[in-house]
Order: C-alpha cells, then sequence, then structure tokens
C-alpha cells in the first residue's frame, strides 16, 4: 500500500474533523460533570442549612424542658430530655462538618492568620473532649511545647483540624487508653512545626493510611460498624492543612495505635 | 415593665421556641418574620433588644438595624444570630452596628445570660 493511498487528503481531513469532534464531546462531558458537581455543591450546602433550621428549634425546646424553666422535671424526666439535647447537638455538629468540608471542597475557605500558641490551643482542645474521654477513663496528655514560639496560621481552623484528631483518637482508643500530643520543630532554621497526635488504639492498616484521609472513607463502612460519624474528620483536616502549605499523614501499627502527624509554619525567627 | 424583645426570624419552629423562653424568662416577647414586618413592629413598638436572624424573604436582617437606625427607632442592643461562624459575616454584623454575633443554636443559658447582660 503506498502512502497516499493510505493518507490522503480527504482521508486527513476526516480524521482530524473525527478527532475534533471527539475533542468537543469531551469538553462537554466536562463542563457537564463541572455543572453536576457545583449542583451538588450547593445543594449539600442548602440542605444543610435546612436541617439545622428545626434542629435549632428541638434543642432550644428541650433546653427549656430540661432547664425546669416550665416545671420541675424528675430525675428520669430530665435524663431523657438531655439525650434529646445531646442527640440534637451531635447532629448540629454533624452537619456542620459537612458545611465545613463542602465549603472546603469548594474552594470557599480562606485562611485569616494571626500569630497564636498553638499549645493553648491543644489545651483548649482537650478540655472541650474532657467529659468524652473521662466516659472512657482516657488520659489526654500534652507531653511538651511549653517553650514554643507563636504559629503563624488561622487559628479556628487549627483547633478544627485538632479537634478532629483529639477526637477521632478518643472514638477508636478503648477503654484505659492513652492520647498525647507532641511537638517537634524542624525545616529550615526550624520554622516548621510537626505536631503528633497519638493513641493507644485499635491502630490502622498500613493498606488504609491513604483511605482515612478520603471523603465519605471509613474503613468499616458496614451498618453494623461501630463508630458513626459522616466519615469527613479526615479529609476535612487534610483540605485545612494543605490551606496551611502543611503535610498531614498517619503511621500506625494494628492494635497498638496510631500516631498522626502534620506540619504548621512557625513565625520566621525574630531578632 | 418588663423588658421587650423583637424576634426577626423566618422559622416559624424558631420563633415558637424562642417565645415560650424569653416569655417564661420574663420578657415581652414580639416578633417577625420579614424585613418589612420587622421594620414596621420596629417603628411601632418600643424595642430593648433585637435577635436578627441574617436570611429574610425579602432581604438581610441587616437591613431591619439600618432601617431603624435611619428613623432613630434603633433597639438598645440588637444581636445578630447566624447558622455558620464565618469571620467575615461576624464582622460585618459588627460593623452595622450588632452587639453581638451568636452561632444558632446557641444554649439558651449562654443567650440568657448575654441578653440579661446588654440590657443592664
Amino acid at each position: 500500500m503506498s502512502m497516499s493511498d493510505g493518507l490522503d487528503s480527504a482521508a486527513l481531513r476526516k480524521r482530524l474533523a473525527a478527532l475534533e469532534a471527539q475533542g468537543e464531546e469531551a469538553r462537554q462531558t466536562i463542563d457537564e460533570l463541572k455543572s453536576r458537581d457545583a449542583l451538588k455543591t450547593q445543594f449539600l450546602s442548602n440542605i444543610s442549612h435546612d436541617l439545622r433550621t428545626p434542629l435549632a428549634a428541638i434543642i432550644t425546646h428541650a433546653e427549656i424542658l430540661r432547664e425546669g424553666m416550665l416545671g420541675e422535671l424528675n430525675p428520669r424526666q430530665h435524663g431523657s430530655v438531655s439525650g434529646i439535647v445531646n442527640g440534637g447537638q451531635q447532629l448540629i455538629d454533624m452537619i456542620d462538618e459537612i458545611l465545613t468540608y463542602v465549603r472546603s471542597a469548594s474552594d470557599q475557605v480562606s485562611l485569616v492568620r494571626t500569630e497564636f500558641s498553638i499549645t493553648e490551643v491543644v489545651d483548649q482542645v482537650r478540655l472541650l473532649n474532657e467529659a468524652l474521654s473521662a466516659k472512657k477513663r482516657l488520659t489526654i496528655e500534652r507531653l511538651n511545647g511549653d517553650d514554643l514560639p507563636p504559629v503563624y496560621a488561622d487559628r479556628d481552623k487549627l483547633k478544627h483540624v485538632l479537634g478532629n484528631l483529639i477526637g477521632n483518637a478518643i472514638k477508636f482508643t478503648g477503654d484505659g487508653g492513652r492520647i498525647w500530643i507532641k511537638f517537634a520543630r524542624r525545616g529550615v532554621d526550624g520554622d516548621e512545626l510537626l505536631v503528633e497526635v497519638g493513641d493507644t488504639g485499635r491502630g490502622i492498616a498500613r493498606d488504609h493510611y491513604e483511605l482515612v484521609f478520603r471523603e465519605f472513607a471509613q474503613v468499616d463502612s458496614s451498618p453494623s460498624r461501630p463508630h458513626h460519624g459522616t466519615g469527613l474528620g479526615l479529609a476535612i483536616a487534610r483540605k485545612l492543612v494543605d490551606l496551611h502549605a502543611g503535610r498531614i499523614w498517619v503511621e500506625s501499627e494494628l492494635g497498638k495505635g496510631s500516631r498522626f502527624f502534620f506540619t504548621v509554619p512557625l513565625n520566621p525567627p525574630r531578632d | 415593665m418588663a423588658a421587650s424583645i423583637l424576634i426577626v426570624e423566618d422559622s416559624a419552629l424558631v420563633t415558637d421556641a424562642f417565645t415560650v423562653l424569653f416569655g417564661e424568662a420574663g420578657y415581652t416577647v414580639h416578633s417577625a418574620r420579614t424585613v418589612a414586618d420587622a421594620t414596621r413592629v420596629g417603628m411601632e413598638k418600643s424595642i430593648d433588644l433585637m435577635l436578627l436572624d441574617l436570611s429574610l424573604p425579602d432581604g438581610t436582617g441587616l437591613d431591619v438595624l439600618g432601617a431603624l437606625r435611619e428613623s432613630g427607632r434603633a433597639p438598645r442592643a440588637t444581636v445578630a444570630m447566624t447558622g455558620h461562624a464565618d469571620p467575615q459575616v461576624r464582622q460585618k454584623c459588627l460593623d452595622a452596628g450588632c452587639a453581638d454575633v451568636m452561632v444558632k443554636p446557641v444554649p439558651i443559658r449562654d443567650l440568657l445570660r448575654q441578653i440579661e447582660r446588654l440590657l443592664d
């Protein structure tokens, strides 16, 4: 077969037209996927907002009852109404987590950086989790950090990251276990802070090190799994650390525990 | 005379809950669901404190505060209520003259304490 048989100009034009048509089709598919993704994001955002409103009313009514504003409750009634308040609050927290995820996934989140003490934030998060950890007789210790310089980051977002990591550690560590937070300076001139949140919990298999950071992923996703949640906590933590140009990862051993690490910039050293 | 609170909120469920709460706490309670309604109530009644939901069917809660301030009828204190703790929204509310911005649902003890403090 000669060259002119296979590649005459008419055949070339035809192939070119076919390629262009394919390219156009691919572009249309991408556009459609993008617009569907935007719709999904908008839907999640709206539904999160709309779920919050009736839930806020339920919690307020239950709190009015619990506070005895409509008459004293006996201890059993008080316990039952407290259950409504706590359950409602847990639902609000989950909805907020979805909302935070939706915002961070669609790049609607920006950083408000200030100088602050990270150990103070860690201590606040420990305090917030005191009741939960006491129930399982867990100890949460901050092992060092008193001499650290301030970090330069978004305080609320790092608090969120620490809250998610410590919350997870509480969830996956058995009664009487240990959770710790530890710091190390690294990088050129020690300008980066490495934060470690460790636990003596059930651990994560090496195959799942990446999976746990994926949205909606839970290592055990069966309906009978012992731990429920949105499956967004670590995905959000990763997004918020990424925004700070940091890194987040896990090292773990099944049955022994996990250590989550993330890095965050420290202020440039001053003269 | 009992201090009066105007609840500006488009959800009847939330308004009902607040009406019970503030009524039991001894306040005189008024409510409105839209910017137009809230502005009218604010003009007609003497309001000590306004609780402001930000998203209303015909505008934002801050429109109500703006209209009342312009007519010299602003309450002694206004507290904005938002669904999400966004620092930019918070700043916008404070700039518009709100005394505080609280994230819904506010634990009722905190809410009552804050209102008492603002009306003191």
